[in-house]
């Protein structure tokens, strides 16, 4: 049998673990901790992260025998920590958020941006202006005011950087209604940031 | 389609950038962007917008969260994966 190494594939680790090789398994953990928990902070919140983590490799562990290499390891690992992520924040008894809709464009009559060039790109090297502690709590807290759905599909598409075909896949959708929802969160988001930096001195 | 709106274009930009859109469509929103300085600011804020928003939440993992996951791992790993 085959001993596992770092400079193995995730898909020859997956098949030592299932046959039982526990230092294969830890192998993949130490590969994908890291970008597990980053999904998990921006999915749920840095209280839950650590409990998505664990929970995330327990299912992942009991589930070894089930991946058959169709996909990727870090896609089909991806998708089980997205699903801890979305039955732990609907199990849990959320509190209607603050909407972000006030931040959505505005139009006059004729269907022209109702503010100037100026006010429309004030938010341009607001990470330069703003300090990273707040900018990093002012972007949690701009999360967690997106609807549930967008919130997903545009942590998904745009902070993890899949594929639109992979998030469709992974939340179930079709491509058009992930671009949609997405389209919907980066229009608020934008507004946002754009508010924040308008309001520093 | 000489005469697309600033809200129209908004409308469409997700799908613009996903290059989904029909040729003539997209030039239209070409034409209209060209030369409208309120869409050229909005449509460089949104292409933004999800790179400062990636880059203000790439947490790293604290290490005694790392510490105990690799504690529990190392449990669980014993066991078969079949339960």
């Amino acid at each position: 049998m085959p001993v596992p190494d770092a400079d193995q594939s995730d898909e020859t680790l997956a098949a030592l673990a299932a046959s039982g090789d526990g230092r294969a398994f830890e192998l993949l953990v130490g590969r994908y901790e890291g970008r597990i928990y980053r999904l998990a902070c921006r999915l749920t919140s840095e209280t839950d992260a650590p409990d998505v983590l664990q929970d995330t490799f327990l299912q992942a562990y009991r589930h070894l025998g089930e991946f058959r290499g169709a996909s990727r390891f870090g896609t089909w690992l991806y998708r089980i920590a997205t699903n801890v992520c979305l039955m732990r924040r609907r199990a849990a008894s959320r509190r209607p958020s603050e909407s972000l809709e006030s931040f959505l464009p505005r139009f006059d009559e004729n269907g022209t941006h109702a503010d100037t060039p100026e006010t429309l790109s004030r938010m341009s090297h607001l990470d330069e202006r703003l300090d990273r502690e707040r900018l990093a709590e002012r972007a949690r807290a701009a999360l967690d005011r997106l609807p549930e759905t967008y919130r997903e599909a545009f942590v998904l598409r745009d902070l993890e950087e899949l594929p639109t075909a992979e998030v469709a896949e992974t939340l179930g959708l079709e491509p058009a209604a992930v671009r949609q929802r997405v389209h919907r969160a980066r229009l608020m988001l934008r507004g946002f940031l754009n508010d924040l930096a308008g309001r520093m001195p | 389609m000489s005469d697309l709106t600033c809200a129209r274009g908004v409308d469409l930009l997700m799908d613009y950038l996903e290059g989904v859109l029909s040729v003539a469509v997209k030039e239209s929103i070409d034409r209209h962007v060209g030369g409208c300085p309120r869409c050229l600011a909005f449509v460089a804020s949104y292409r933004e917008t999800p790179r400062v928003l990636r880059d203000a939440t790439a947490e790293e993992i604290p290490a005694d969260t790392k510490r105990r996951l690799e504690k529990f791992v190392r449990e669980l790993s014993k066991r078969s994966p079949e339960r």
